[in-house]
């Protein structure tokens, strides 16, 4: 019998993200959604395709001091510094809460040393309940690590093959935009063993005070993020796309059905979603909403025939 | 125990200015939005328009519940863009309500004496507290309540009928033009020695700059006290760690905590002043 396209058709929205495979392409993007408690009472977290939580190092990090966000316009900047419980922590009292919702969940790691990124990956690889590795090699708001790996290919290279390496989990290597030619990032990574590439992570940017004359963040740079770097993401997402054969999961400044479906039709296999939790709380939820009524709006009946049928000339 | 907070849409009944810069929001939302405990807070946002992105914390000032509906009154200085733009909401315009959030104030049985210490809009959760001390509370009878409210001028002392008759009132203004002329916290240092330290709780919100002379002032004394922090926030749930003040963790140890979900409320020994800064 042929599926009515006019009604859901179960799993329409399923996607196979390098073998992981999602109820649909609406993930949490790391930072954003703390471990998934934070906003379980505004959504079913059963319903997201996937949870990417904060940034996790081997040993619980302070962070940065405050001030450490502002709001910019259109957009917020942050300097949070990646303040996390650390891996044994999240294991020991994160985990087992996300584990009671059908829901996969995404470690997203960072280390100041590629040893600290090889050992955080093993703890996770061994700890059950845990589907995948984001590796954020572009943190703009710490001194060490982060972004000097993920601005130089070698370097960049190096940290992924150390994850892969210790892991049979899929690795996602999460890109900075804050370089010349992102496409030199991302095929390093890919070459190095990367199941997919997720990009952009926040555009290291600066907001002054000028009644006090001094910048509004403690650590005077923050990394922007929400809906003024929508335009830019994408652009580097189209790029990425043409320049590796790794599947590539768009974020950057996606506050709504439509934004998603713009990264979708370009040919990002899933998307993250950010800033727009704290705009508002249940925004995932109305985005995955979005996309299928869009589906069956405009009949297609899986995501396969959406994903990547950007029309360009020439 | 606080109940579970959610997402609303709230239509404004009411919104008064009360004195230059500042207006009270009468908000009206489902029946179904959890009580608040004085001292939590909502994050308030205007769904119709694209600018501010966030939400804005603000605390609980009143909350009733009336002919099927939850009312929430919230009083507001304008300190920017958004709370500018909130002050110029006309009645039935709607409005996102996320909470109630956060951690609120807790007042120990063994309590006799509770000083609200406030400054400026600092009056909103106290007043909110009080609210619950009077109306609700059958033990409260036994307590005694004194309120120092300071604010730049008389016309600043926003929200002083929610405690004039129902509790002691001392007010301080920066002029002179209303009680004490000075600042809250040295018109509390001439009380001070009439209270018993062991059954006296303060409660306090206002400046970072009062809050920090309170402390000054109560390092030498056994009072408790409780106050309320500010700092910018994203989320308000506690998932972005925008909102972090440093703490105090004992054995030299020194951590961040959340104000939106450790807080807002925190017993003022544990606020860290000069924190080490780490990268
Ligand atoms: C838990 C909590 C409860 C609050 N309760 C009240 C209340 O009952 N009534 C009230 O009038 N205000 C309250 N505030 C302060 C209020 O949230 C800020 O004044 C408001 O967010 C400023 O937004 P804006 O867009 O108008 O100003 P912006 O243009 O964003 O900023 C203007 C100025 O306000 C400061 N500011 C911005 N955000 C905050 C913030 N979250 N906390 C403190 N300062 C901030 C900025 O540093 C700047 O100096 C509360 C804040 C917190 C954290
Ligand atoms: C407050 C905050 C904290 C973040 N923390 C992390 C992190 O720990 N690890 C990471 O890889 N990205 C982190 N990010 C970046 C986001 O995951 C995302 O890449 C970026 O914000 C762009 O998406 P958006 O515009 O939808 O927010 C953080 C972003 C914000 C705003
Ligand atoms: S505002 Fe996001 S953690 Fe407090």
């Amino acid at each position: 019998m042929e599926a009515d396209k006019n009604t859901v058709v179960p799993g329409r929205l399923a996607v196979d993200l390098c073998g992981l495979v999602l109820k649909n392409p609406v993930m949490t993007a790391s930072g954003t959604f703390g471990y998934g408690e934070e906003y379980a009472p505004f959504c079913d977290l059963n319903r997201l395709g996937a949870i990417v939580v904060k940034g996790l190092s081997l040993e619980p990090r302070a962070g940065n001091p405050p001030p450490r966000i502002m709001e910019t316009r259109c957009g917020m900047l942050n300097a949070v510094g990646l303040q996390n419980v650390g891996v044994r922590a999240f294991i020991a009292k994160k985990l087992p809460f996300l584990r009671q919702f059908n829901v996969a969940v995404i470690a997203n790691i960072f280390g100041e040393t590629i040893d600290e990124y090889r050992r955080v990956t093993e703890i996770l690889t061994h700890a059950a309940g845990v589907n995948a590795i984001e590796v954020n090699i572009s943190c703009p708001n710490v001194k060490k690590g982060g972004v000097a790996f993920g601005a130089h290919p070698d370097a960049a290279a190096s940290v992924t093959e150390a994850v892969r390496g210790e892991t049979d989990l899929p690795v996602i290597v999460k890109l900075t935009p804050n370089v010349t030619d992102i496409t030199e990032i991302a095929q390093a990574v890919e070459s190095a063993g990367a199941d997919a590439v997720s990009l952009i992570n926040t555009l290291t940017g600066m907001s002054v005070d000028i009644e006090r004359r001094r910048p509004h963040l403690a650590n005077v740079t923050g990394g922007l993020s929400g809906p003024a770097v929508k335009p830019v993401a994408l652009r580097m997402v189209w790029q990425v796309i043409r320049s590796v054969k790794i599947p590539v999961i768009g974020i950057g400044g996606i506050s709504t059905a439509a934004d998603a479906l713009e990264f979708l039709i370009t040919g990002a296999s899933a998307v993250q979603i950010g800033t727009a939790n704290f705009i508002h709380p249940a925004a995932t939820m109305e985005i995955i909403d979005g996309i299928e009524d869009y589906m069956i709006r405009h009949r297609i009946g899986c995501m396969q025939d959406l994903l990547g049928s950007l029309q360009t000339d020439g | 125990m606080a109940e579970k907070p959610s997402i609303a849409i709230g239509q404004v009944m009411e919104n008064r200015s009360v004195a230059p810069g500042h207006f009270l929001l009468t908000i009206r939302l489902p029946l179904s939005f959890a009580t608040p405990i004085p001292g939590q807070f909502v994050m308030i946002r205007d769904p119709d328009r694209d600018e501010p992105l966030l939400p804005r914390p603000i605390s609980v000032y009143g909350f009733q519940r009336e002919d099927g509906h939850a009312i929430l009154n919230l009083l507001c200085r304008v300190a920017g863009r958004g709370t500018s733009l909130f002050s110029r909401l006309n009645s039935g315009s709607t409005l996102t309500v996320l909470g109630p959030l956060g951690r609120g104030f807790t007042i120990d049985p063994d309590v006799r004496q509770i000083l609200l210490v406030a400054g400026g809009v600092g009056a909103a959760p106290l007043a909110f507290l009080l609210q619950e001390c009077v109306f609700s509370k059958p033990h409260s009878a036994k307590r005694q309540v004194t309120a120092y409210l300071g604010a730049g001028t008389a016309e600043l002392l926003t929200g002083l009928n929610r405690f004039e008759g129902f509790c002691n009132l001392r007010t301080a203004t920066d002029d002179g033009s209303c009680g004490y002329h000075g600042n809250v916290t040295e018109m509390l240092a001439l009380d001070l020695g009439e209270y018993d330290a062991k059954s006296t709780l303060i409660l306090a919100c206002g400046p970072m700059a009062m809050i920090r002379s309170l402390d000054l002032l109560l390092r030498d004394t056994r009072i408790r006290c409780q106050v309320s922090l500010e700092e910018r926030m994203a989320c308000g749930v506690g998932a972005c760690l925008g909102c972090v003040v440093a703490i105090k963790e004992g054995e030299g140890r020194n951590g961040y905590r959340r104000v939106c979900h450790d807080g807002p409320v925190f017993d003022i020994g544990e606020i860290h002043w000069n924190p080490p800064v780490e990268g």
